[in-house]
């Protein structure tokens, strides 16, 4: 019982006052992501209060036209970038996942030429889009000759989006413990059964949300639709792979550059259109991520 | 701690190393990763229906032999032994063994429980069905089950997610999940190391229970452990070399009794006795 008796002098609880740097660094931490917070909120507040006199119907059920602002859509530019992501999905998403899987289950990190392959496919991540839209339109486009078709883009975005969705899924697959393989392993499981009854639905969540940030970020781009040298008054919807079209941010681009301050406006709807369809992307991959969280 | 308060399990051992039925026969195996010889020369013997436990110091090599009994230092890449494990009369290592048939009939329990993301009972049924077993499958899972004396705790609530069990319950889970796919061994990889007393003492029982149909081969770095539990014991230690590596070896294989009360050896009387490990 010596603690009882111990004088109160002894034991100093006292606080010192904290140190001013401790105050100083947490405004910084904040201010900076205000920063962010506060120029996505103008952004926003900007582009709503622009196009609201014509975020309407009008909007998604006209197709463009240079002379009749008042009538003038971006209904082909909607369908167009569906019928992209879309496609782009079927196309990416498969592949991203299977490449993914090789890499992290079957190939042996000790040899060069894996090691080379993985250090190539973060440059690939790194590569600008522009650069995607040339190599659309010199092979996909002309050397393949698929013209300037839905296919063309979608290749072209699905090269675009590969690497990000083969690493995103890789970050999905290495998340699942190793103890899960070894104890399916043990139980007399081929390594494929253990990929696709254990791995593959333990991932498919963080698979799932990486796959769809990617694809949000495709649906933003313009430079290599701008490439291949897509149209913009497109006049009617796709109908098929191989029908001709436009997207949403080309549309915008164009928009833009148009003298009339109409078409301005008409912009800026079309905007809060495509962040409508990227926040709700979004929505889906954190809701995705918080249902199907797994914790081990 | 000068002496361990071990309790024996003296006289029901039947057998003498003379007499044992034997369904590994370990010859001279050395483990590598690498170039790096983990192990070097062990022989012993793991007898039908025993349980053998191994025991040593940290490092001593002592998982890394008993992954090679079912072929799961395979999945490392570099990793090869030298010398021979035969299972009954067939070379575990030859080149027609699959290891998938092997790591059927020799199943295996790990340290930390680790239950598939599934229901209960797709857990046990996992097994059978990578398989190809599909009939009477509710029948295999309870059977699989009771053996582990996990039934009667869980009938209720087949369906629920198996991480809803308590770490012991997990980890008998495990053990109905290798029983169900009808091993003749269990290898048991420190099985109790995560699990509180209590929960120790129920897969003790149950090893107790399971050496009558499964021959049983534990890992373990309790000696007390291996000393209430084991009909056999295999030491094993570190040496380091002229060149500073460390290599595990076994220095004693015998009977448990023998081992904690009589070692021939001088280190295995000093780890028993707790003067070093």
């Amino acid at each position: 019982m010596a603690l009882l008796s111990t004088p109160r002098s002894q034991v100093d609880l006292v606080g010192k006052g904290r140190p001013i740097r401790e105050h100083l660094f947490r405004i910084a931490l904040l201010s900076s992501l205000a920063v962010a917070l506060i120029f996505l909120g103008l952004l926003l507040a900007y582009t709503l209060t622009e196009g609201w006199p014509r975020l309407d119907s009008r909007l998604w059920e006209n197709f463009p036209s240079v002379r009749r602002p008042e009538t003038s859509g971006v209904l082909s530019g909607i369908a167009g970038t569906l019928w992209i992501i879309g496609l782009t999905a079927v196309m990416a998403l498969p592949t991203g996942v299977l490449a993914a899987i090789y890499l992290e289950e079957y190939a042996d990190n000790t040899k060069w030429y894996n090691r080379l392959i993985e250090l190539n496919i973060a440059n690939l991540a790194a590569v600008p889009s522009i650069v995607y839209g040339i190599l659309g339109l010199g092979i996909i486009a002309r050397w393949l000759d698929f013209g300037f078709t839905v296919m063309t883009g979608a290749v072209t975005i699905s090269l675009l989006v590969l690497p990000i969705v083969i690493i995103s899924a890789r970050e999905a697959i290495r998340a699942v413990p190793p103890s899960i393989r070894e104890g399916s392993l043990a139980l007399g499981a081929t390594q494929w059964q253990t990929i696709y009854r254990q791995v593959l639905p333990a991932s498919i969540p963080g698979i799932a949300t990486g796959s769809i940030l990617a694809l949000s970020r495709a649906i933003g781009e313009a430079a290599p639709f701008l490439m291949l040298g897509a149209a913009t008054l497109v006049r009617f919807n796709p109908d098929g792979v191989w029908s001709s079209f436009t997207v949403l941010p080309l549309q915008i681009y164009n928009l833009i550059s148009q003298s009339r301050e109409e078409f301005h406006i008409l912009a800026a709807a079309a905007i809060v259109v495509l962040l409508a369809i990227l926040l709700l992307m979004n929505s889906l991959a954190i809701w995705l991520r918080n249902r199907y969280q797994k914790r081990w | 701690m000068t002496q361990p308060n071990v309790t024996l399990r003296g006289p029901e051992v039947p057998n003498t190393p003379g007499s044992l039925d034997p369904v590994f026969t370990v010859e001279d195996l050395s483990v590598f990763y690498g170039d790096y010889e983990a192990v070097r020369n062990v022989d012993m013997m793991i007898g039908r229906r025993e349980i053998t436990a191994m025991i040593g110091p940290s490092g001593c090599g002592k998982s890394t032999v008993l992954r090679c009994f079912n072929r799961m230092n395979d999945l490392i890449p570099g990793a090869h032994i030298k010398g021979k494990i035969l299972y009954h009369e067939e070379d575990l290592y030859g080149d027609h063994v699959d290891p998938i048939e092997v790591r059927r009939r020799i199943g295996m329990v790990f340290q930390k429980p680790n239950p598939f993301p599934k229901s209960i009972y797709d857990n046990v049924a996992y097994g059978p069905r990578v398989n190809g077993m599909k009939k009477n499958m509710d029948t295999v899972v309870e059977e699989a089950l009771n053996k582990a004396a996990l039934w009667d705790e869980v009938k209720d609530k087949l369906k629920q997610n198996a991480l809803s069990l308590s770490g012991g319950q997990q980890q008998r889970l495990c053990i109905a999940r290798a029983i169900a796919v009808k091993p003749e061994v269990i290898l048991m990889d420190e099985p109790c190391s995560a699990l509180d007393p209590i929960a120790t003492t129920k897969i003790e029982d149950l090893m107790q229970e399971l050496r009558q149909e499964y021959t049983i081969l534990i890992v373990t770095h309790n000696m007390q452990q291996a000393a209430r539990v084991s009909d056999r014991t295999a030491f094993f230690t570190a040496d380091v070399d002229s060149a500073g590596v460390r290599h595990g070896r076994l220095v004693e294989f015998d009977q448990t009794t023998r081992i904690f009360t009589k070692p021939s050896d001088k280190r295995t009387e000093d780890y028993i006795t707790g003067r070093f490990g």
